[in-house]
């Protein structure tokens, strides 16, 4: 409000938030980037190192490794951002109902969520995307699936911690609505930690989904993916270690773009560091 | 006396327990009390002694284990409805930790205008008249209608919280330790707001502190509880001048300097 801002502390998630816009931008404007289509085949250039005319060099059928790997950046921001935003508003739903209502409906739920969490993220990702068949808008929907319980459990204890403030007791007092209750007093109340965690929720979501197409379960070549970008160069490291560096490389910078947003976010909302 | 506004009927609320859970704890057992309308009832009584949790459920926001309260001659466990928004309307509390008795995303307006909106009293300017000439009422400017909780003194969040408990001209405020957060010297403010108000609007009072010289100076009547009981219940003179129970008495001897709580009785008058 009118202070100076402290720079240097903020540093870190400066660097981030630059490369999270420079991602997004990549995302949006992929075909205005890109040097080559995603699919355009160069049958001259297979295998090819980095060359002026592909910076980044070609896979084994000869396309471009940039152009395939900014077009990959689109699939990797769609998942993420579905699968956060599912697991953020089915979790808060869930968290909040179980906390505000309490009771068996409290129970329920909440064994429901302890159930989802008891399996290893990776493996109850597979299961659904065996159960579900394999496309990208199912490796949205398992993704987003594991995020549930995570986001519920935080929704409910944000919850039970507003619920013992008074002015939860005071809009009760005055008979206000529990739909109304929840919307005014509890959810502004919460949603700082909530959305903390959607940004840490979001840089795993690209790491998982990089996962599940790695593993060929999430976008199906010839559909560009960094997951899949990376086995299909598994084979050739030796000779074009490129194809598999490139995506390596991009998943990387992404996800620490995302993560040291999430820590700027966290100290932001955190009064503890409030200088 | 022959027609108390409310009736506190046996009252019992025990917190736990069950099946197979043992017998719980016992918070209030078996209080009987009765408030003539426009009258002050002081609750005294040390940490855990059941007071506050006697207040919750007078304001309805806690279900007793067995016995009843009526207010107005209604039992305010049997309302429904049309009923239910009534009596929110005519029941209100003022809360003991001015820290938390406001949400503190919302302007003070945004919070005075709740329990307008909630009933559906008023439209949009007469509701913003309504609470300038409250915050007036209650000592403040109209300035403070646009600040946020965390930007006022707890003296003045107590005012807001008055005001608010009054916005919908309600017959009965129940007020928890409404004055315990405060400096000894805003206290005496609050207080004498609080009778100023009282004493206006008619309003029928329980006032629940652990403050001897407060319960005194705003008191019509005063019933001692110590753990969940009812231990003395009478007029506040009676009961500071010649209590009868060897408890009141040990929590009369127990204020630091009567002689000085007295004097200060005197000098708010």
């Amino acid at each position: 409000m009118g202070r100076e801002i402290n720079w240097p502390r903020w540093r870190l998630a400066l660097i981030g938030g630059v490369i999270v816009l420079t991602v997004l931008l990549v995302a949006i404007f992929a075909p205005q980037v890109a040097p080559y289509g995603p699919l355009d085949l160069d049958v001259a250039q297979m295998l090819s190192p980095p060359t002026a005319a592909h910076p980044l060099g070609t896979d084994e059928l000869g396309r471009d490794v940039l152009s395939r790997a900014i077009f990959a950046t689109r699939v990797s921001m769609q998942v993420a951002f579905t699968a956060a935003l599912l697991g953020l508003v089915v979790g808060t739903v869930i968290g909040v109902l179980a906390a505000y209502f309490g009771g068996w409906l409290d129970l329920v739920l909440m064994r429901f969520m302890e159930v989802l969490f008891s399996f290893p993220a990776i493996l109850l990702a597979v299961v659904l995307m065996a159960a579900l068949g394999t496309s990208v808008f199912n490796a949205m929907l398992a993704i987003g699936i594991i995020f549930i319980p995570g986001f519920s459990r935080l929704a409910r204890a944000a919850t039970q911690a507003v619920m013992r403030q008074q002015y939860v007791e005071a809009a009760q007092a005055i008979g206000m609505g529990h739909t109304r209750i929840i919307a005014r007093e509890v959810l502004p109340n919460i949603i700082a930690p909530l959305l903390v965690e959607a940004a840490a929720a979001f840089s795993y979501a690209i790491l998982l989904e990089s996962m599940l197409s790695f593993l060929g379960l999430g976008a199906q070549p010839p559909d560009p993916s960094w997951g899949n970008m990376i086995s299909t160069g598994r084979g050739f490291m030796a000779q074009a270690p490129w194809i598999s560096v490139v995506p390596g490389c991009a998943i990387f910078l992404t996800v620490l773009g995302f993560n040291l947003v999430g820590d700027g976010l966290r100290d932001a909302f955190d009064p503890h560091l409030r200088d | 006396m022959s027609n108390p506004f409310i009736e506190i009927r046996n009252v019992s609320k025990t917190f736990g327990g069950g099946m197979f859970r043992g017998p719980g704890v016992a918070a209030v057992e078996g209080v009987s009390l009765a408030v003539p309308r426009g009258q002050t009832l002081g609750i005294v009584g040390e940490s855990g002694s059941g007071k506050s949790t006697l207040l919750r459920i007078v304001l309805g926001l806690t279900r007793p284990s067995a016995g009843q309260v009526l207010i107005g001659g209604q039992d305010i466990a049997s309302l429904r409805g049309t009923a239910l928004r009534d009596f929110r309307r005519r029941v209100q509390p003022v809360f003991q930790n001015p820290a938390s008795s406001f949400n503190p995303r919302q302007t003070i307006r945004a919070i005075l205008r709740a329990p307008l909106e909630v009933h559906g009293i008023g439209t949009g300017r007469e509701r913003d008249a309504r609470i300038d000439a409250l915050l007036g009422h209650v000592g403040l400017g109209p300035e403070f209608a646009e600040r946020l909780p965390h930007q006022l003194s707890g003296g003045q969040k107590q005012r807001v919280a008055i005001a608010r408990a009054i916005i919908l001209d309600p017959q009965v405020v129940l007020a928890d330790e409404p004055t315990s957060a405060l400096d000894v010297s805003v206290q005496a403010q609050v207080l004498r707001l609080f009778a100023r108000i009282q004493a206006e609007l008619g309003l029928t009072t329980l006032f629940v502190s652990h403050n001897l010289a407060v319960i005194r100076q705003v008191s019509h009547q005063v019933a001692v509880m110590q753990h969940g009981r009812l231990v003395e219940f009478g007029p506040a003179e009676q009961v500071f001048r010649a209590p009868r129970e060897d408890y009141t008495r040990r929590l009369i001897a127990a204020v630091p300097d009567p002689r000085h709580a007295f004097a200060r009785k005197e000098a708010l008058a």
